[in-house]
């Protein structure tokens, strides 16, 4: 059973004495003395905790994992309020076994600090036993020490597990008696927005509503704008190294604008769009080596994981090693993101988009014609172009060959996200479904081959290293662990290809976007 | 995972029902969310937690998995810890365990859907030998032994100890004196001798009005008494119970 916290909103004239008089004639109450509590509010950037229907809070000296219904999942004594919480540093416990598989890789911030003045009225049953908790609260946004902006003064209802039947009733105490209303959102909701943030987080998900016969550029705008939106929102947290994440959005950022500018490339000025292509490019490579650091990182966990247990420890080296060259790779990364030159190609392209419409359509062939023409030409096209580089890879085939039909998935990929919304779900769906699961064959196979040439080219330098003999070894044993892997993903090819290339699909295909 | 822990003696009256609720509350207070599990007819923990000693279907239905353990547990008055109340058709737990397959294994079978709820989980079991106390064998991790001052107190553990390192899953069994009167020689001389076994804890809890005023003022003595010398035992029983888990871990 689901139970969210109650919150309602507290009218100035409903005083306390005048709730515990309302209380009163069905209940034994006892009041705490009222105290000051500081409390903050973390969540990831993209807002996991809450998704999870959590809340992740420190408060006297505690981090807390909350349910939604206010009850307590997990907590850790922590003195004073960190700054970011991350599970891969927290110590083995309950803590971090129930907020891990919430925010994964994600850090969780601080959102904002409140200070509230509560009194905590407890519901007391025959036995003196405390069956409902109703808090009176004055909260405010706390700004460096001070508490600055009152928050709406608020009274909390939190229920005690197997006492539903008492909730019920001081709920409809509260609510026919005194006639409060529900506070339209959370305390939490509340003092993040008010503190300039959003409370559901940043979705890193693209969300576009085209229209069929809308113009070409004002479809690319409207994408466009979205990804300069994403592009600008990761970028701190990218520099600041908050999480992987952040870097990994900004790139996808970047790459969805590539896919556009290459597919709707007829819709810009051509002298610009060759220009922005190339600082595109440009931001593309230079941060991949910091990304490729971070995926080998990561990866790293899961890598040593697999190793029987002394072997595992033996990894150590290497893991030193990456994180070095991870590192230096971050900061030659920052030095390019900070740079004049970045900040001003990021400007120009959002002044390009944003007048984009405006310009002369002279030397823009396509920027006129409806996006549902162009979208559902440039789909099939690339459908087509992959049917025909599939067909031709056998067990035979070099690797390139399954690298190169890839990469054309990653273009059919975005054209489905950008453009899919314009077509029949019918068909998009599945398509969309299949595509993903040979996407990721292919990408597991591209994955191992590549990180087994990282290993190998780290082999030199580890083994020059404190103990590197014994991690030399190790490497050796994932070397071949990942080539196997390899192997079965190439494996897994064929079966994955042949329904993503089946007939019936080929079909829906030619008829849906042709 | 949880770690489950059994207040267990064939004795009654020695004190485990009054270790089981202090160290579970201890357990809590550190942070821990916490289970206790008042497996007694008689409700002991489940009064002094102020709960009424019913649960839904009896312990037939329970340990025959035919009740969703998680929608019989309280929340007690304190912060994390939550109770599983004891119900007088425990009084026929035995009947109901030989009635299912495997019947040692029961009780472990109940907790397990709890077992990432909960870091702790107490058990808090009626004085006897039966399936009951096999079955908690089986489920816990840890017997604490609470071992009266008197001369027949070593002979019941050595039993016991035998008794439970039969088992293929033996819980560590870990002896504590309770009931220590200090004016008495006799139980200076008898706490001295148990205590020098390596499975005896070092922390005796004191014989205390604090601990026998528990059943008037229905709370644990470190919100009754806190600077008292039993809420002092039970916080040092407590710190040494978790040094011997972490070592054991
Ligand atoms: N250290 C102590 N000092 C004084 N009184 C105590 C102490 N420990 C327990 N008592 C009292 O002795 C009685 C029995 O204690 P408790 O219920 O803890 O033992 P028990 O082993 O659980 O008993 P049972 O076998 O009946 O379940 C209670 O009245 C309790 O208040
Ligand atoms: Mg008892």
């Amino acid at each position: 059973m689901k139970r969210r916290a109650l919150e309602y909103v507290l009218p100035g004239d409903v005083t306390a004495p005048r709730l515990r008089a309302g209380l009163a004639t069905d209940f034994d109450l006892e009041a705490e003395p009222s105290k000051v509590v500081d409390r903050a509010y973390f969540d990831t950037f993209d807002g996991l905790v809450r998704q999870a229907d959590m809340s992740l809070v420190w408060e006297n000296g505690r981090l807390q994992l909350m349910n939604g219904d206010g009850r307590e999942v997990a907590c850790l004594s922590w003195p004073n309020a960190p700054t970011v919480v991350r599970a891969s540093d927290l110590p083995s416990g309950a803590l971090r076994e129930r907020l891990a598989p919430v925010i994964a890789v994600r850090a969780a911030t601080a959102l904002v600090r409140v200070r509230v003045r509560q009194r905590v009225v407890r519901v007391l049953d025959a036995e003196r036993k405390t069956v409902a908790c109703v808090v009176i609260a004055q909260p405010s946004i706390v700004v460096g020490d001070r508490a600055r902006r009152r928050l709406t003064p608020r009274l909390t209802v939190t229920g005690v597990q197997g006492y539903a039947k008492a909730l019920g009733r001081v709920r409809d105490l509260v609510e026919h008696r005194l006639g409060l209303s529900g506070a339209g959102e959370s305390l939490r909701d509340e003092a993040v927005a008010r503190a300039g943030g959003i409370p559901g987080g940043m979705s890193s998900a693209l969300e576009v509503a085209l229209q069929p016969r809308q113009r070409v550029d004002h479809a690319a705008v409207a994408i466009l704008s979205q990804l300069i939106a994403a592009i600008e929102a990761n970028l701190p947290g990218t520099l600041a190294d908050v999480d992987s994440e952040f870097l990994h959005d900004l790139r996808v950022a970047v790459r969805r604008t590539r896919s556009l500018q290459r597919e709707l490339g007829g819709a810009f000025p051509q002298a610009d769009l060759a220009r922005f292509r190339a600082e595109f490019r440009w931001l593309q490579e230079i941060t991949g080596p910091a990304r490729d650091l971070d995926v080998y990182l990561l990866d790293f966990e899961a890598f040593a994981a697999s190793l029987a247990a002394p072997q595992r420890f033996d990894l150590e080296p290497l893991r030193a090693l990456l994180s070095e060259r991870r590192r230096r790779e971050r900061r030659r990364m920052a030095r390019a993101l900070r740079s004049q030159h970045t900040h001003t190609l990021l400007a120009e392209w959002k002044r390009l988009v944003e007048t984009l419409p405006e310009l002369p359509d002279d030397d823009r062939p396509d920027a006129a014609g409806p996006i549902v023409d162009l979208a559902g030409g440039r789909i099939a096209a690339v459908y087509r172009q992959m049917l025909r580089r599939g067909a031709r890879i056998d067990d035979q085939s070099p690797p390139v060959a399954l690298h190169d039909l890839r990469k054309k998935g990653k273009e059919l990929r975005y054209l489905l996200e950008f453009f899919g919304g314009l077509f029949p779900k019918a068909t998009v769906d599945p398509t969309v479904k299949a595509l993903k699961s040979l996407q990721d064959t292919l990408g597991r196979f591209q994955d191992r081959e590549v990180q087994a040439m990282m290993l190998r080219s780290l082999a030199q330098e580890t083994a020059g290293r404190q103990n590197g003999a014994a991690a030399l070894m190790a490497m050796g044993v994932l070397v071949e662990r990942l080539t196997d892997q390899q192997a079965q993903a190439r494996a897994e090819f064929a079966r994955r290809f042949a329904s993503f290339a089946d007939r019936r699909r080929r079909t829906a295909m030619r008829e849906t976007f042709a | 995972m949880s770690t489950v822990l059994a207040t267990y003696n064939i004795k009654g009256g020695v004190g485990k029902t009054s270790a089981a609720v202090n160290l579970a509350y201890l357990a809590a207070l550190d942070g821990a969310r916490t289970l206790l599990w008042d497996l007694d007819p008689q409700g002991g923990s489940t009064y002094l937690l102020r709960i009424k000693p019913k649960i839904k279907g009896g312990a037939d239905k329970l340990v025959r998995g035919k009740r969703r353990v998680d929608a019989l547990i309280k929340g007690t008055d304190f912060d994390r810890l939550d109770l599983l109340p004891a119900d007088f058709s425990y009084r026929h737990m035995d009947l109901a365990l030989d009635g299912t397959k495997k019947p040692t294994q029961r009780l472990a079978r109940v907790l397990a859907p709890l077992a990432h709820e909960y870091e702790y989980i107490f058990l808090d079991c009626p004085p006897s030998i039966s399936l009951v106390s096999e079955s908690v064998f089986e489920a816990a991790d840890v017997l604490l032994v609470p071992l009266v001052p008197a001369t027949l107190s070593s002979r019941t553990f050595d039993q016991l100890r035998r008794v439970v390192r039969a088992d293929d899953h033996a819980p560590l069994v870990l002896g504590f004196v309770s009931m220590v009167d200090r004016r008495k020689r006799l139980h200076r001389e008898v706490t001295e001798a148990l205590a020098a076994a390596p499975d005896v804890l070092s922390t005796a809890i004191p014989t205390s009005s604090d601990i026998e005023r528990m059943g008037l003022y229905r709370t644990v003595v470190d919100r009754s008494a806190p600077r008292g010398r039993a809420a002092g035992a039970y916080r040092a029983l407590w710190q040494e119970v978790r040094d011997r888990l972490s070592a054991a871990a």
